[in-house]
């Protein structure tokens, strides 16, 4: 019993000793030179990886404008074949901020309107290609818009997720380049039916 | 602003508590100007806190070497998690969970931990933490040979004075558990301590 009553006695004087213990001990070198070479470091990579985005989207841009092009070629009058000045090619801006395309920014307008327009004529140039072309476009269509759809949906979750964002610009890179090759294989075939 | 203290309340406190209010609305500018990727003020919060994160680390780990390894991984996990501390807790705590995690995680990836129990006689006491006074010389060396649950358990405790709800948090035990570690601890350090006396006299 008595040693019991010493032990606990013992134990509580080993209690108010551990709180004599310094919470604050320096270590034998200053770590801060290796933490901030480290971070800098970091933060240049991340600001890199955030500018190949940019200059995905970029790419985008260019793509479509390239694709806008060759369909105002394409749907205009042939007899005015010639190519649209640089200030005629529609001008896609992306936008920031808006739930559609991630948090950190959406395809503009004219985008949209320019792929709508694609898309439209995709569906009308679908019934002049053979079955089996046509098969194999509308496969890898489907294929490419539900990716779309399961990255977006993926976004409204997380929606500042750089992978994802990057992956959707991807995807939608590759549904505008079959969009185009569809546009560029039916507009070559008319002017030659032209000539 | 002096009414409203409790009458027993001296001018040194209130010049504390002031002076504590400055300090926490200053590292509040640090670490928001940090979340803005500013490094300057992360450096003032590493000079802040650099003594308590290595001291935690030191007394869960036991070896200055790996001690600096974790401090150094805790305030790089910081850096790049800060976007995520939103106050609602004190940074420093918030700090000190980011570097239990360092500690526990690195622990688990290596066996190191296995090598330094069974090391722990071959190593000196731990320089910097040694205390001048002879008993908190004894107490440092016997926390360090405790069994790292036990060990954990009482440094963040006894030494660093959370509770088991917040320990038990960190280590990512029951409050119970907890508990049990520290008593665990408690008895054991007893009889290192005891049979440290008894050896020398």
């Amino acid at each position: 019993m008595m040693n019991e009553i010493d032990d606990k006695k013992f134990e509580d004087e080993l209690m108010a000793q551990a709180q004599k213990l310094s919470a604050s001990v320096m270590p034998e070198r200053d770590l801060w030179p290796d933490i901030e070479r480290t971070i800098t470091a970091s933060t240049k990579r991340g600001r890199s990886a955030w500018n190949t985005v940019w200059a995905q989207a970029a790419a985008v841009i260019l793509l479509v404008g390239g694709s806008s092009g060759l369909t105002y070629l394409t749907m205009s009058d042939s007899e005015d074949a010639t190519v649209p000045g640089i200030a005629e090619t529609p001008v896609l801006v992306f936008e920031q901020a808006s739930a559609d395309f991630g948090s950190q920014y959406t395809l503009g307008p004219d985008y949209q309107d320019a792929r709508h327009g694609l898309a439209t004529q995709l569906d009308e140039r679908l019934a002049s290609l053979s079955p089996e072309a046509r098969a194999e476009v509308v496969a890898n269509m489907e294929t490419i818009r539900e990716a779309i759809d399961d990255i977006n949906r993926a976004l409204t979750e997380e929606p500042d997720n750089v992978l994802l964002q990057e992956l959707l610009i991807d995807t939608y890179r590759d549904e505008l380049s079959i969009m185009m090759q569809v546009d560029e294989i039916m507009g070559a075939a008319m002017r030659r039916g032209d000539i | 602003m002096q009414a409203a203290l409790p009458a027993n309340t001296g001018t040194s406190e209130v010049v504390v508590v002031a002076l504590e209010a400055d300090t926490a609305a200053a590292e509040l500018r640090w670490v928001r100007k940090a979340q803005e990727a500013d490094s300057s003020a992360f450096e003032k919060l590493y000079r802040a806190h650099i003594g308590r994160v290595y001291g935690l680390c030191l007394r869960m780990t036991g070896n200055p070497s790996e001690a600096e390894d974790c401090a150094q991984e805790a305030f790089i996990q910081a850096w790049n998690k800060l976007d995520k501390f939103r106050g609602d807790s004190a940074f420093g705590t918030w700090l000190h969970r980011v570097a239990v995690n360092v500690v526990l995680g690195r622990m688990r990836k290596s066996k190191r931990e296995q090598d330094r129990i069974r090391a722990v006689s071959d190593v000196a006491p731990v320089r910097q933490t040694v205390a001048d006074d002879g008993e908190l010389r004894d107490l440092e060396q016997a926390i360090n040979e405790l069994p790292s649950g036990a060990r954990h358990v009482f440094v963040l405790n006894a030494v660093y004075g959370y509770s088991h709800g917040e320990t038990g948090s960190m280590l990512g035990i029951a409050e119970g558990t907890s508990k049990a570690q520290l008593s665990r601890a408690r008895r054991l350090l007893v009889q290192q301590l005891e049979s440290g006396h008894d050896e020398r006299d």
